[in-house]
């Protein structure tokens, strides 16, 4: 524990000295949702077209998953490569402290980091737009942390994978991309054909942007919505811990 | 050939113990039935030039490699079936390994300190290590000196019994190269086993209490280096030169010597260590004073070719 809480501190240094690592992870989603409510006209208006609800709304817990997305599959991937590539894995194998606590450090950096810019995006909405604040408190907790080890995990998986940091940048934009649309960033998912809503509901961006906006609006996630999360989370996680290379 | 290594003078486990090792990679053999032992308190090195088997060798010492065949301890421990053990007593230097780029020298040896039971002081190790001065600077702007002294730091601040350095002075210029041996020296002084990995032929010889020579995978031999140079029964140079007439004869007939050549005025004479005290009396009782005169003792380098049959790699040879 004392080992995992080093490397935890180590790695908090290395985050922070960063700076596109916290501009995008922590501020970006607060950021985006300011801008999308101020440039857009009637975008704090509710809206027929948009399902019964206004573009910020839409856009609030769109945005957190944008940070999460951000932080665990354009960038965790690229972390993990580099602590490969520059023998900082290896060189922890001969240690006391197994190598597989780093991978640890990094992911609880990376869910606290994801946790404050949500909590950002948050308080934009409350504060800016006059949203309410999320009314199923419980749910939407257990959407996050739920949202958080389902995208941590697939970009764990990549890292774990990826021989350098180059590779790690390449895998994670090929899956990001893809991600940020099934999350609705480019179009929200309401506006989408149904077929592709519904697509992009089983996907885990797009499950982890309606867990947590239905749990904000004050109706219970989907069960359909936490499973996708729950299995991705198995299924990437333990497929991470089995071939993850140490060199 | 593996040299049998039998003695045991004193009781309790060798710091290393390696017997019959032996790794493959696709097929390819890297290290083949390599047996040593390293004694508490001893500089040891391995020797050899570039795809020799040496970081393969130290690798499975550290618990990085599954050996094919063979078998490893320090300390009497396996370093993959009794890892913990291995772990606390053993500190190593990594040929390739590095450290984030944005953590200063004193936070990456702040960082190891905590994954240790026992470590030794931050600002000690750094004062030790004169790393003092950059202790704040980010691992990324510190020299290439500085660096490896950080890594020497990490290796060490577990207060390991058993330290490996691959490698140590690679990339470092002759000044910087001359204070790390002289920290090496300091390590073996306060008790500290060292294994030492190079393909610097000075090094080995200078800091090197016994080494041994590793060439395509095998052991060559293992000796002290005057041993080593012994062992090859390789034979001294004397040169000098006179234009004073005498008989070549005299000189060849001398049962130290074992060929005399002539180029002008000058003589170059071949023989055993003897061979100096013999020619130079003959010529004093000639009444020849030998001008330039210049004995050649056979060196390291001399050695390592005669018992491996090649020369070690060029790199060496730009190096030196």
């Amino acid at each position: 524990m004392t080992a995992l809480t080093t490397l935890t501190r180590a790695q908090i240094k290395v985050f922070l000295r960063e700076p596109v690592a916290v501009g995008f992870g922590l501020v970006f989603p607060a950021v985006l949702l300011l801008v999308i409510g101020n440039v857009f006209p009637g975008a704090t208006e509710v809206s027929p077209e948009l399902g019964n609800k206004s573009l910020v709304e839409i856009y609030a817990p769109a945005a957190a998953v944008l940070g999460l997305l951000t932080l665990g599959i354009a960038m965790l991937p690229q972390a993990l490569g580099l602590d490969r590539e520059r023998g900082i894995l290896r060189r922890l194998a001969v240690t006391p402290a197994h190598p597989g606590l780093l991978v640890g450090a990094h992911l609880v950096v990376q869910a606290v980091a994801v946790t404050i810019g949500t909590a950002g995006a948050v308080l934009v909405g409350v504060l800016a737009f006059d949203l309410p604040v999320p009314q199923r408190p419980g749910w939407f907790l257990l959407a996050f942390a739920l949202s958080c080890a389902a995208l941590l995990s697939i970009g764990a998986l990549l890292g774990a994978l990826v021989p350098t940091a180059q590779t790690g940048v390449g895998a994670g934009m090929l899956l990001y991309f893809p991600m940020l649309f099934f999350a609705g960033i480019y179009l929200p998912l309401q506006v989408m054909p149904e077929g592709l809503q519904t697509f992009s509901a089983r996907t885990p961006p797009g499950a982890a942007v309606q867990a947590l906006s239905n749990a904000w609006a004050g109706v219970t996630p989907t069960a359909t919505s936490l499973l996708v999360l729950m299995a991705t989370t198995v299924v990437a996680g333990g497929l991470a811990t089995r071939f993850f290379r140490w060199e | 050939m593996t040299t049998p290594d039998d003695t045991h003078p004193h009781p309790g486990p060798h710091a290393v113990e390696v017997r019959g090792l032996a790794k493959a990679y696709d097929g390819r053999t890297v290290v083949d039935d390599v047996t040593f032992h390293i004694e508490e308190g001893e500089i040891f090195a391995i020797l050899g030039p570039n795809g020799a088997g040496k970081t393969t060798t130290v690798e499975s010492i550290a618990g990085l490699r599954t050996p094919d065949a063979g078998s490893v301890r320090v300390f009497g421990h396996d370093p993959l079936a009794d890892r913990a053990d291995v772990r606390d007593v053993l500190g190593v230097q990594l040929q390739e390994s590095s450290f984030q780029d944005k953590l200063t020298a004193r936070e990456i040896i702040d960082t190891f300190r905590g994954l240790y039971p026992d470590p030794l002081d931050t600002e000690q190790l750094l004062g030790q290590l004169d790393l003092d001065r950059v202790a704040s600077t980010r691992y990324a702007k510190l020299s290439g000196g500085q660096q490896q002294r950080v890594s020497i730091a990490v290796a060490l601040v577990g207060r390991p019994r058993v330290v490996i350095l691959d490698e140590l002075t690679t990339g470092l210029d002759p000044q910087a190269r001359r204070e790390t041996w002289g920290l090496v020296e300091d390590l073996r002084d306060s008790g500290v086993t060292v294994l030492l990995v190079t393909h610097f032929m000075e090094e080995a010889e200078r800091l090197a209490d016994r080494l041994a020579l590793l060439d395509r995978g095998r052991l060559v031999a293992i000796d002290t280096p005057a041993g080593l140079v012994d062992r090859a029964g390789l034979e001294q140079q004397l040169r000098f030169s006179t234009t004073a007439k005498f008989d070549e004869e005299w000189i060849r007939r001398l049962p130290e010597v074992s060929g005399v050549a002539r180029v002008r005025d000058e003589y170059i004479v071949t023989g055993d260590e003897r061979m100096l005290f013999s020619v130079v009396s003959l010529l004093a009782a000639h009444d020849i004073v030998p001008g330039r005169l210049q004995v050649d003792q056979p060196t390291l380098d001399d050695a390592f070719v005669a018992l491996a049959g090649r020369p070690l790699d060029d790199t060496l040879e730009v190096t030196r």
